[in-house]
């Protein structure tokens, strides 16, 4: 038993047993107790004063609050960052990445690649075993297990949400998809014993190994899936595990608790017991206030609170940055306007197609003042000059961003008043008598979020602020979040608009793909003068950086290249990057697995929880020191 | 009396086939993309297809009707495909009742004991001080917006009683709060109307005429006052007990409850065809009895109220 004191609730009587602890109790609540157990409770509690320790040791758990329930245990089907942050803790993959980034063993002992790169072989370690949720031993691990996985993914019935990551480079995996073989032998997915697998792609594809960290990719024993039949993953006893965590309490709607797999291969780095997770659905709001009473263990701190937060010395000792991530923003600018005529389409796309008037649109755009309306502390933490985000790959020790034409355009900021100008009077000149000014600009956004209709304001006062209303007449337009992008983006129903991408690999053609052809972002391909519809310049370049496959650092040089052009010709402007903000965390920072996508920063694995929230300027030294720790540890893989 | 029950049994069914029908139609107008959340923007056509498939969407709309009412005349509500994908939706409906109507009924008792006797003070205390307190917090509950005043009696309710800020259903002390907030709206709404119907009653000349004989005040007040003024307030009794089902989406929100509030509108959102029609179809029928026992209940509680026409009346 301990005792701990909550804020405004008194002294907490906490009973543990058998290694769980039970709910704690107020002071009122034992007084309420007859004579007899308040005097049993008494003399407990003078015990606890011996227990200290074993006190301290609990408060290693980690404890959450969180609002978006999982839908399913099933990891081979969904595609939801919920269900997937559940599956990173609980199923492992062939390799994993470690805090900084750099790819290892993980359930593979070791893998080659053939000369001709098709061919990757991966033999496991032995001995790991599949667990179920009390941990009770249930099978080996297997080859077997990957091949069951890729052919429940690749069953079209199966209506699996990432089934496409997976038959997109496995040879014959989209024909069996598509129903044009039945034999799945015929699949590059192959087990040659009990603990060599063999994958063959259809192509050389240099990011495979990072692909191997996403769900799309991890193992099922067949036997218990089979067995299991439609109910797989729906609950906490309907999947088997081999990674860190189990699931021990499964309550949709109340709670969930993850603990220690005690058969784990890795145990000695799963230090955090237990995972408690509270479901609320104002999480968002109760947390700080959980995070204050000391009930939980993590809270973010929205922007809407912050100045108060930031204002008091002891909430402001509790919090610091939240990490950014590799996801990308940045506004659009439509080429293939589909808008109703209201607001001019064919206006718009006389405009858009002029680079003075993209220029001007490019230089104008105050993100700064933009990104003010979530992130009020340290904006330019989050402001990003390129699509793909600084640290996201590099190679030849040189990070991406500052490759070739692009290096020039990461270091500098969008937002140039004088340039600006500049391009307006270039613009109206070259445009008089084919466009009519001002240029409606239609700009879409999402009326679900707050911080994104303030935003639209600001841009709109700003932009026409300093480049006249004589010349644009910015149109922020609500739509509800139902089917928002739908509505929005895709019909084409826009002229600038925020979006964003994640990315699906470790390399950077994944940020290419909202731009080349096909694609539903803003059809760069239409735009006029930039090669022709069948063969436009930025596929070509895309293209021409895809077929480098081998040298990587002339490959990501090549996609520099591309994004450059994208860029410097005003196709879109980039805006930030994901995360950030503000959090009260008692998780030690930078010591989960470091990756730029997929589910490995889901990971607890190799975090602790520390006794107090680091502040700031804590925050701020470690994140330097793992900085230059990484950078010796990228230096030495190379 | 049967007669009536049988047409009104013939007529709810009648509104519960043309309400799940229509939220069935409507459900299918939804966008596509609803149905695949934020990875939509990252699904093959082919993962779309197959997900659209698996949810029996690219049947017509004929065809997906009449599978739905072919199942339910089986007693099958069918699985969920998004909020617990592939759970039957029993299964995931079954266990929330009982938290909700415990929360509910809780708050039903609460607020009509409560409610009740501060209606019978005000009016019995009208234009005095106790009227004027009691329309202060009638007229608070109303007018300030309840996730405002919820919200404070849950942060500042917790730290001064030592109250749990979260339900937890291993501790009972845990469901104080909640149970309390769920009750505040209903005080009111019962204070509100005891009060003023027992205002009416009390200028009525039955009223003179039992004072005018001597009867004393207080059999006056309980024989025939609060006797006449509870009538309207009976028909939405039975009402108010069911629909505890539907349990309260911001208080079960605020404090964790595992409960109904808020499933319909999450289910809505995320367009989980199977649990909406499921939730409609509980929900209109729970309405629909409601109404139909308030009626019986009025006309237990006033001899005067006949539901069906008799001979001879015009």
């Amino acid at each position: 038993m301990s005792l701990t004191w909550r804020a405004g609730g008194g002294i907490i009587f906490q009973f543990c047993t058998g290694g769980r602890t039970l709910p704690g109790y107020s002071l009122r609540e034992v007084l309420k107790v007859k004579s007899r157990a308040l005097l049993a409770a008494g003399l407990v509690a003078g015990l606890v004063l011996f227990s200290a320790s074993a006190a301290d040791k609990k408060s290693a758990d980690y404890v959450g609050v969180y609002s978006g329930e999982i839908s399913t245990l099933n990891y081979l089907v969904s595609g939801s960052t919920s269900d997937q942050e559940m599956a990173a803790n609980m199923i492992d993959s062939l390799v994993e990445y470690d805090r900084f980034g750099i790819l290892k063993p993980c359930l593979a002992a070791s893998w080659k690649n053939s000369d001709d790169g098709l061919t990757w072989t991966f033999t496991l370690k032995p001995g790991i075993k599949w667990v179920d949720s009390k941990g009770k031993e249930v099978a080996d691990v297997t080859a077997q297990d990957w091949v069951d996985a890729a052919l429940y993914i690749s069953t079209k019935a199966n209506a699996s949400q990432i089934a496409d990551v997976l038959t997109s480079v496995i040879k014959g995996a989209q024909d069996f998809y598509d129903g044009k073989i039945t034999d799945f032998a015929q699949v590059g997915v192959k087990a040659k014993d009990k603990l060599t697998l063999e994958y063959t792609l259809t192509a050389r594809v240099p990011y495979f190994l990072s692909m191997l960290t996403y769900v799309s990719f991890l193992p099922v024993n067949g036997k218990f899936l089979a067995d299991k039949g439609a109910s797989f993953g729906t609950d906490n006893t309907a999947i088997l595990y081999n990674g860190p965590y189990l699931m021990s309490v499964y309550e949709p709607q109340s709670s969930r608790e993850l603990i220690k797999n005690a058969k784990y291969w890795d145990l000695a780095n799963v230090l955090i017991p237990r995972l408690i997770y509270k479901y609320n659905k104002e999480a968002a709001t109760l947390g700080p206030e959980l995070f204050l009473r000391s009930e939980i263990g993590y809270a973010a701190i929205p922007s809407s609170i912050l100045d108060t937060w930031m204002k008091d010395p002891a909430k402001k000792a509790q919090i610091h940055p939240a990490k950014t991530n590799t996801y990308t923003y940045f506004y659009a600018l439509n080429f293939n306007p589909k808008f109703k005529p209201e607001f001019e389409p064919d206006n718009w796309k006389a405009a858009v197609n002029n680079l003075a008037f993209r220029k001007s649109l490019f230089s104008a755009l105050d993100r700064k003042a933009a990104l003010l309306t979530e992130e009020p502390y340290a904006p330019e933490r989050r402001m990003q000059n390129t699509v793909t985000p600084r640290g996201f790959v590099s190679a030849a020790g040189k990070d991406y961003v500052d490759m070739g034409e692009l290096a020039a355009i990461a270091k500098k900021d969008s937002f140039d008043k004088a340039a600006a100008l500049k391009w307006k009077a270039q613009a109206m000149k070259e445009l008089a008598g084919k466009v009519t000014f001002p240029v409606k600009i239609l700009m879409p956004y999402n009326s679900g979020s707050t911080e994104w209709t303030n935003r639209a304001q600001v841009i709109e006062q700003q932009l026409e602020a300093l480049l006249g209303k004589d010349y644009v007449d910015v149109l922020p337009q609500a739509f509800p979040p139902t089917g928002f992008l739908g509505a929005t983006r895709r019909a084409g129903n826009y002229a600038l608009q925020e979006c964003n991408w994640g990315p699906d690999y470790a390399d950077p053609q994944t940020y290419t793909d909202p731009f080349a052809k096909g694609s539903n972002y803003n059809w760069p391909e239409l735009a006029t003068g930039y090669g022709t519809k069948d063969k436009p310049v930025y596929e070509d370049l895309i293209q021409a950086a895809i077929a480098e496959t081998k040298d990587m650092a002339k490959r990501y040089a090549l996609f520099a290249r591309a994004e450059a052009y994208l860029i410097g010709e005003a196709m879109i402007i980039p805006y930030k990057n994901g995360g950030g903000g503000w959090e009260a965390s008692k998780l030690e920072p930078f010591a989960a697995p470091f990756a730029p996508f997929g589910m490995s920063e889901l990971k607890f694995k190799g975090q602790t929880v520390l006794a107090k929230a680091p502040n700031a300027e804590e925050y701020a030294k470690l994140e330097a020191q793992w900085q230059k720790d990484r950078t010796a540890a990228l230096a030495k893989v190379k | 009396m049967i007669k009536y029950a049988f047409k009104r049994l013939l007529q709810s069914l009648l509104t519960l086939f043309i309400v799940v029908s229509f939220v069935f139609l409507l459900m299918r107008l939804l966008p596509i993309e609803g149905y695949f959340g934020d990875r939509f923007q990252k699904m093959s056509p082919g993962e779309v297809e197959a997900g659209l498939q698996k949810m029996g969407l690219l049947d017509p709309w004929y065809a997906q009707l009449g599978k739905f009412y072919a199942g339910l005349a089986k007693g099958d509500l069918g699985v969920s495909f998004i909020y617990r994908r592939d759970v039957a939706v029993t299964k995931i409906i079954a266990p929330r009742i009982p938290y909700s109507m415990g929360f509910g009924l809780t708050a039903v008792a609460i607020a009509m004991i409560s409610g009740l006797a501060m209606g019978v003070g005000m009016a019995k205390n009208k234009g005095l001080f106790p009227d004027k307190l009691g329309t202060l917090y009638i007229v608070f509950v109303h007018a300030v917006p309840l996730a405002v005043y919820l919200l404070f009696v849950q942060l500042y309710g917790s730290s001064l009683l030592g109250l749990p800020i979260l339900f937890d259903k291993h501790r009972p002390v845990s469901w104080i709060l909640p149970g309390i907030s769920m009750s505040l709206n209903g005080i009111a709404f019962y204070a509100m109307w005891m009060r003023r119907y027992m205002v009416d009653e009390l200028n009525k000349d039955y009223i003179k005429l039992a004072r005018a004989k001597g009867l004393p005040n207080g059999a006056i007040m309980v024989k025939h006052v609060m006797r006449n003024a509870y009538v309207p307030l009976a028909q939405y009794l039975p009402a108010a007990i069911l629909a505890t089902i539907g349990g309260s989406i911001y208080i079960e929100s605020l404090y964790s409850i595992p409960g109904m509030g808020g499933l319909l509108v999450d289910v809505i959102q995320r367009q989980d065809n199977s649990m909406v029609q499921a939730l409609v179809l509980i929900f209109s029928s729970v309405g629909i009895i409601g109404l139909f026992l308030g009626d019986l209940l009025m006309a237990l509680f006033d001899p005067r109220i006949k539901l069906v026409k008799s001979e001879g009346a015009r």
